[in-house]
């Protein structure tokens, strides 16, 4: 296999819980200049391709925001595709930037991604919205929505493997927690596991700070060949390569209901690992990846995804994660931007958020009080559903 | 300058522009309310004979013709074997194998907006099926755990998704005298 592709540059605008003096457009905009300006380049001439990263027409009002966002941003007559992967829109998109580099289609491609899932609508009609991505005759039409999903399936996991409510209250708190060290981050917040625990019911056990964010935000990354970053991004010398390496995808049924006795964890998701780490030549991924970023859409579906991720066994999610081996100053870092539940999550932009939080990991660019120290391999998890589909990407420093 | 716009929510006119702000001249916001409802002719598809039996009080599963894995909701193809399965008939008994209480109603249509909160989503293995079928339980929240009989209940009211035409109620076990 040829070379892998690096990240020539990023940018992103702060994810908000709304962005009014914004529209999707303008998001785009102020993300793609940061890049550009991430790059050291005046303009996008030299950018062969772009794809769009979106969820959402309804969210948006928009369908064809592929070609609208293209024109917005000057890309006009170059090709582009626009990806969808629910959740794992942003991952997914990565990864379809990954395959066109590889097999030799262009040498660099522009991945923007956005999306407004804010306050442009009620909570209500936000979550009806959602429920849209589930199966619509056979569990949206019966109350059903992912906060409920994925509280049965936190269930199934407590009774099987004994996981407690404290456990997955420590992710509530770390990860908010470390949004206080990004500037981007839509909500740091100072919490206690007792402010956690005694938060509002929303989905038996899931309680208001077991849940992640509904944003605003745009992010976009320039994906090359290492010789077309050098030869058309002035800012890449300054900073050692990163490599998109590894990439995998699994997928699972739509209904939690269809994958029964298994009900607990992720298959797609170590389906997903699986293929990532044989293309990177992981074993241990709990020793050889120095740094993650988790969907944690919901506070116990990091100690689900540690476990399918392979880094610990399958039941000690839970206390590996109150331990504090994910924290900060822990074996491995996971959620050093804040991750859903602090950074936010702006579908279309999500995954390519979590790959610029690592990517910055790498680059040893991160604010200082969230660096993590020569970290040299990460990897991101990115889900859509309750894991219908589910990418893990994997970045690494060559110097 | 607002009057002339019906729609308006708010108009956000900045006081005055900061140094170096490359946008100073489209800091003016204003944001209007949109709407857009939509109806739909909705096929049920190959599925559909479910929902007309429930109007009969019969709870229909199907069963692959290949590897006899029986589907509770039905699929008119395993996806395992990709061979075409049969109607079967369930009692409509179950247990319960997991559940949420939800304290908010997402609302996904005049009759799932009517629902009190909280209420039970419910995973339920029939009896005779090999998936769970997910439903409303309505039963009291504190009563609800893992391992709960369950049976199919039949709505006479009628509804506007046929699936409203049952849910789940706890099975309760006859007290010996």
């Amino acid at each position: 296999m040829s070379v892998a592709p690096v990240v020539a540059a990023v940018g992103a605008t702060p994810v908000a819980s709304e962005h009014r003096g914004s529209n999707l457009r303008d998001l785009m905009t102020e993300a793609v200049l940061d890049c550009l300006a991430d790059a050291g380049m005046d303009d996008l001439s030299a950018v062969e391709h772009g794809l769009t990263s979106y969820e959402s027409d309804h969210f948006n009002l928009q369908m064809t925001l592929g070609a609208i966002l293209h024109d917005t941003i000057g890309m006009i007559p170059k090709p582009n595709v626009r990806i969808e992967g629910g959740g794992a829109t942003g991952a997914l998109a990565l990864r379809t930037a990954w395959a066109h580099i590889q097999s030799g289609l262009c040498d660099s491609i522009l991945v923007y991604g956005c999306e407004k899932n804010g306050r442009g609508v009620s909570s209500q009609t936000a979550n009806q919205l959602f429920a849209l991505s589930a199966d619509v005759d056979w569990e949206m039409m019966v109350g059903g929505s992912y906060t409920g999903f994925y509280a049965a399936m936190i269930r199934a996991h407590m009774e099987a493997f004994g996981t407690r409510e404290e456990q997955f209250a420590h992710v509530a708190v770390r990860n908010r927690r470390n949004a206080a060290f990004n500037p981007i981050a839509q909500k740091p917040m100072d919490l206690s596991i007792n402010d956690v625990m005694n938060s509002r019911p929303v989905a038996d056990p899931y309680k208001l700070f077991d849940c992640s964010l509904l944003s605003d935000g745009a992010a976009c990354l320039l994906l090359s060949t290492e010789a077309w970053a050098r030869e058309h991004c002035p800012a890449f010398d300054r900073r050692a390569p990163v490599y998109f390496t590894a990439t995998g995808c699994g997928s699972d049924t739509m209904r939690l209901g269809d994958r029964y006795p298994e009900l607990t964890n992720f298959r797609a998701k170590r389906s997903a690992a699986a293929q990532a780490y044989a293309m990177a030549n992981i074993s241990d991924p709990m020793r050889e990846i120095d740094v993650a970023e988790l969907y944690d859409s919901y506070s116990g579906v990091e100690i689900q995804a540690v476990e399918d991720l392979g880094f610990v066994q399958r039941g000690q999610g839970g206390p590996s994660v109150a331990d504090g081996i994910f924290d900060l100053d822990g074996e491995l870092p996971v959620n050093t931007s804040g991750g859903l539940l602090g950074r936010g999550a702006p579908v279309g932009a999500t995954g390519v958020l979590q790959a610029i939080e690592v990517v910055q990991q790498l680059w040893a660019t991160a604010d200082p009080r969230r660096q993590v120290a020569k970290a040299r391999r990460a990897l991101t998890d990115t889900h859509a559903g309750i894991a219908s589909i589910s990418v893990v990407n994997i970045f690494e420093r060559r110097d | 300058m607002t009057e002339k716009v019906r729609s308006i929510i708010d108009i956000h006119l900045p006081e005055r522009a900061t140094g170096g702000d490359v946008w100073a001249q489209f800091r003016g916001v204003e944001r209007i309310a949109l709407e857009l409802t939509q109806s739909y002719k909705y096929s049920l598809g190959k599925v559909s004979r479910f929902f007309m039996e429930l109007e009969n009080g019969r709870f229909l599963a199907t069963r692959c013709a290949g590897c006899g894995k029986v589907y509770a909701p039905p699929r008119p193809l395993c996806p395992n074997c990709l061979a075409v399965a049969d109607w079967v008939e369930l009692s409509g008994q179950g247990v319960v194998k997991t559940y949420s209480v939800l304290h908010f109603s997402p609302g996904s249509n005049d009759d799932v907006e009517a629902l009190e909160t909280p209420y039970v989503l419910a995973y339920v293995l029939l009896d005779g099926a090999d998936t769970l079928f997910p439903h409303l339980l309505k039963a009291n929240p504190e009563q609800v755990r893992s391992g709960l009989r369950v049976r199919v209940a039949y709505s006479d009211e009628p509804v506007h998704h046929p699936i409203h035409l049952m849910h789940f109620l706890p099975v309760v076990e006859r007290q010996r005298p």
